[in-house]
């Protein structure tokens, strides 16, 4: 009973309303009048609609909408931006937000005829409303940022538009960076500290792009609000990578760079990965996440659709770089890009961390491993190259050959990336290499520079020469091994045995060059006449002074480069030739033939044999290194 | 000697190849210490019969399934098949491929391949355009979607802003460039209600590739096919018949790319290939007709501004030039006509989007393996390319 009364009562305060009112605004002031009066009256009862088949159910709905129409129509008609004033901007949302709710409550009703005719219009003016938004939306993205670039603080050297970044951009102005457009674009940040976050646009401007996209989702024109944001925002990121100097290359055009063109891309490639990964993309995700904020999926979107055009454009220039040759030199550049995509993939996936971007998450990994493949083939690479070096001329003096030098600072240079190395060559899933630590692949190279040096030392038709070739080669490779990283690598086994090696060359080298010498005095000792004639002793001096100025004269150009083999060398060599001699010399003197004066049999005393030998084995006018 | 220039494609390859290789099998032992020449002519001949099948079964297929997303991956199916066996041959036979003159032959295949990568690359950029185009079309579906809300004009205006956005978006990129030369912002609209939306402003640039604006597919392509030629008498008995199947594969491999470029968007596109097509090889016969089937297809008055000649994006610029149309010829109150009609069309498209949501990614991905296989195939065999020891 007391429902029918109310419902009688509001029946005519409408009736009221409508009667008096000579037009909708004044029909409208008096139900403001009649609910401020009585709680009863309020606005939501009067506008309410009342009963089916009720001609006048839809007047509520009409009055309403008549009313928003007014609003929206008159913002929707305005030249200036909306949103340059926040309590326009404030009042058209609330209209929008109004005639939301007013379809979303008399969508059930559609069936009746008059209702779907206002419903029609409603739809009408929300498109209306939408496009408008739609419109200012994209300016807010536009402008946003230009704004922002003026208000900025500035940090100390930095100025509006001051490019910090080390880019060869030599014809910007000094002020805005225009790009021929009306925008600019704010992209001055110091990129020495890493940790600063990057506002991309300011807070007042996400704010209202919030509240814009709200509307729009709630409207149903969240695929349109997700494209304008995602196209703006591209735009900016990729015209944010191509100032960081990099450039966009083809497969092939950088196969077929030269290498230091190539380092320089390299080298801007790490920068702008980095700056990329840990600055921009992770400003563009709070940017979406803040402007699409209680629409995960429309953030997840819009954020894969920003970023992934420069994403893979990062990726792509990285993949070239696997595949480009393997020759021994880009080592250390193929490391750094390895060593940075490393590096940057926890930021990668944390950034791309959601659905969408499984596909760039599992290519950057990919891209990764195949730097990885092509290290180890740089490394391959280097074994063939020393495999095929030929044996072709000598190395005068048996001195150091250039492919020890080569491979022993390289390995060593190598090798200061330990860490990364090994982690390389145990990521190998390769099954041709059996066992593919770092100190195998080290152990084998060693193993085939050996080989080559062996193959190399037969040229010198002396067997002598050969000896000192491998003392010198060994000997410089043992210390750059005990010198760096490769020691610990290869072992102290390996050292020893290297070490020993050396010990063996050397009396391989004595037997070879002077037992020759030697045999003729002690020849003889075995004599079938046990003292022997003047004669004999005289002839023998002179075979032994023979070969020796022989043997001098031919070694005079051979070079041991390491001060201590050379000492040692010519110590056990002396103290070998003097003890025979000096044994020689005593037997010579005390013939009975020989004489009161002996001595002027002899042309070399004990003293000037071990002189001479002690000038051996320098380099010839001043020592020198190696 | 005999010449490799057969009277027509019908005497086969491999009567002539056969007799060329018996005549080499009665000279003195094959060099080939670790594969015997009958295993080596039989793997030939299989890789040949391979290729035949394969790419005959892609040429007979309906005017409605050539080019369409389907047959897109199947071929690109056929080519990692082919690619596969290809390289087991590479394999089972490379003492002899690191021997002049296949040496060079197979370093020119793997150039080949390296080109191709960019091409790959280029495909993948026009997978994610025509995504964009879908999703474009989407927001057509959502604005025409009767069953969420009463058909009105507010509807009808904002299809038709979707499908200009779709139109601009689908030209080619030299003609959108001037349009966007000149941007103004413009608020508020004087005009009817029923307007236009003029403001290309409002239409922000389309994807942009990940070359540099010089690269054009065409360019690449036709180096790809430069020098592609069968090999001569005396290449192929100097290589135990090996000269074949890489030529096979390297025409393989432009055909693929080239059916990719014409179906795909990419930037400047181009089919005329000047490529000798091998008449004289039997495996040969399919590649002709393919190549007539989609030339065909490209010079038909639609297709010829297309930019690309999948026939998804045929079905989409014919979906959004009769929406549009329909749209256009609204009028107030609506036809029970009109509204059927409009719900055809609408049906249409939605399965036009469905079809596009299920084939892309699948397509990507594909493209992706190609992209991978080439490439590590191309790496493998630079490898023993080179590591082989050369005589000093």
């Amino acid at each position: 009973m007391a429902e029918h009364g109310e419902e009688k009562l509001l029946a005519v305060a409408r009736h009221i309303a409508k009667t008096l009112g000579h037009n909708d605004s004044t029909a409208d002031d008096i139900l403001q009048i009649f609910s401020n009066f009585d709680g009863r009256f309020s606005r939501d009862k009067l506008s309410e609609k009342m009963g089916d088949g009720d001609p006048r159910s839809c007047a509520a709905l009409e009055h309403t909408l008549k009313s928003l129409d007014r609003q929206i129509s008159q913002y929707v008609a305005a030249d200036q931006p909306i949103w340059a004033d926040s309590v326009d901007a404030g009042a058209f949302l609330d209209a929008v937000d109004e005639l939301i709710a007013t379809l979303r409550e008399w969508h059930p009703m559609t069936g009746e005829k008059s209702v779907a005719a206002c419903l029609d219009r409603a739809e009408d003016l929300l498109q209306q409303a939408m496009f408008r938004v739609e419109d200012e939306f994209r300016s807010l993205m536009e402008r946003g940022g230009e704004s922002f670039e003026l208000s900025r603080p500035f940090g100390p050297g930095e100025s509006a538009g001051n490019y910090q970044f080390d880019s060869e951009d030599e014809d910007e102005e000094g002020g805005m960076i225009g790009c021929g457009d009306d925008h600019q674009i704010p992209i001055a940040h110091p990129i020495s500290d890493y940790d600063i976050l990057i506002d991309a646009l300011p807070s007042v401007t996400i704010n209202d792009l919030h509240e814009i996209a709200k509307r729009m989702v709630a409207a149903g024109f969240g695929k349109e609000c997700s494209h304008v944001y995602s196209s703006c925002r591209r735009e900016f990121l990729e015209e944010s990578v191509s100032r960081l100097g990099l450039q966009k290359l083809s497969i092939e055009e950088i196969q077929k760079m030269a290498w230091c063109d190539l380092e320089d891309q390299i080298e801007r490639w790490t920068k702008a990965a980095t700056v990329a990964l840990r600055i921009l993309f992770p400003s563009e995700r709070r940017l979406c996440d803040r402007v699409f904020f209680g629409f995960p999926s429309a953030a997840n979107l819009s954020f894969m659709e920003v970023c992934r055009g420069s994403t893979i454009q990062l990726l792509n220039f990285a993949d070239a770089v696997a595949i480009g040759s393997r020759s021994p030199e880009r080592l250390f550049k193929v490391l750094d890009v390895f060593e940075t995509l490393r590096d940057l993939m926890p930021e990668f996936e944390a950034v791309f961390s959601d659905q969408y971007c499984l596909l760039l998450r599992n290519e950057a990994i990919t891209i990764w491993r195949r730097l990885g493949e092509a290290i180890r083939g740089i490394f391959m690479e280097l074994e063939n190259l020393i495999r095929r070096d030929p044996a072709k001329s000598e190395v005068p003096g048996g001195g150091l050959h250039p492919i020890t030098r080569y491979v022993m600072n390289y390995l060593r240079a190598a090798c200061r990336s330990r860490q990364t190395l090994e982690q390389v060559f145990n990521e190998s899933i390769d099954d041709r290499t059996s066992s593919s630590s770092l100190s195998v692949q080290m152990a084998w190279i060693m193993e085939l520079l050996e080989s080559n040096l062996e193959v190399k030392s037969r040229i010198y038709r002396d067997p002598a020469l050969c000896s000192v070739f491998m003392m010198n080669n060994g000997k410089y490779i043992v210390q750059k091994v005990k010198d760096s990283e490769l020691g610990l690598l290869l072992g102290d086994d390996w050292i020893r045995k290297h070490t020993a090696k050396i010990r063996q060359y050397q009396v391989n080298y004595q037997r070879s060059s002077w037992n020759k010498v030697l045999a003729v005095l002690k020849a003889d000792n075995t004599s079938l006449a046990p003292n022997p004639s003047l004669n004999t002793m005289r002839e023998r001096l002179k075979l032994f002074n023979l070969h020796f100025d022989e043997t001098c004269r031919a070694q005079s150009t051979w070079f041991i480069f390491d001060e201590q083999l050379r000492e040692e060398l010519r110590i056990s060599v002396v103290e070998n030739l003097s003890q025979v001699y000096r044994n020689f010399l005593g037997r010579l003197q005390s013939v009975p033939e020989a004489g009161k004066h002996p001595e002027k049999l002899i042309k070399y005393s004990v003293e000037e044999i071990g002189a001479r030998v002690n000038g051996l084995f320098q380099r010839g006018g001043g020592g020198g290194g190696k | 000697m005999p010449s490799t220039e057969n009277q027509g494609s019908s005497s086969p390859f491999m009567s002539f190849g056969r007799s060329i290789l018996s005549i080499r099998r009665e000279q003195v032992h094959s060099m080939e210490a670790n594969h015997d020449p009958n295993t080596q002519e039989s793997e030939i001949e299989l890789f040949l019969q391979l290729i035949s099948k394969r790419f005959h079964d892609l040429s007979v297929v309906s005017a409605d399934e050539l080019l369409s997303l389907a047959w897109m991956r199947k071929l690109l199916d056929a080519f990692i098949c082919c690619h596969e066996e290809f390289r087991v041959i590479l394999l089972n036979n490379k003492v002899q491929v690191c021997k002049p003159p296949l040496e060079r032959l197979v370093a020119e295949f793997f150039d080949r391949c390296l080109k191709a990568l960019d091409i790959c690359n280029a495909t993948r950029d026009g997978i994610e355009k025509i995504r964009q185009w879908e999703k474009q079309l989407e927001i057509v579906l959502s604005a025409m979607d009767s069953r969420q809300r009463t058909m009105g004009e507010g509807q009808f205006r904002r299809a038709r802003k979707a499908l200009m956005d779709l139109a601009i978006a689908m030209l080619d990129e030299k003609e959108t460039g001037s349009i966007f030369s000149h941007r103004n912002r413009s608020f508020g609209r004087h005009q009817s209600s029923k307007d236009q939306r003029h403001h290309l402003p409002g239409h922000s640039r389309s994807l942009s590739w990940s070359v540099s604006r010089s690269w054009s597919a065409a360019k690449q392509l036709q180096s790809i096919a430069n020098n592609l030629v069968p090999p001569r008498g005396n290449d192929i008995s100097a290589t135990n018949g090996l000269a074949v199947p890489v030529f096979a594969m390297s025409y393989v491999l432009m055909f693929v790319l080239w059916a990719l470029v014409a179906a795909i968007p990419c930037q400047d596109r181009g089919l005329q290939i000047h490529c000798s097509v091998p008449r004289h090889f039997s495996w040969g016969a399919p590649f002709i007709l393919l190549q007539e089937r989609i030339m065909e297809e490209s010079k038909k008055r639609e297709r010829r501004n297309s930019s690309g000649l999948l026939k998804e994006i045929n079905q989409m610029e014919r979906c959004a030039s009769h929406m549009t149309d329909l749209v256009d010829s609204i009028h107030f109150p609506l036809t029970d006509e009109l509204k059927t009609e409009a719900g055809q069309q609408v049906q249409e498209v939605t399965l036009l989007c469905e079809a596009l949501k299920n084939g892309l990614d699948p397509l990507e991905r594909q493209v992706r393996e190609v992209f991978r296989k080439i490439m590590n195939g191309r790496t493998e065999g630079l490898e023993f390319l080179g590591s082989v020891n050369k005589p000093e």
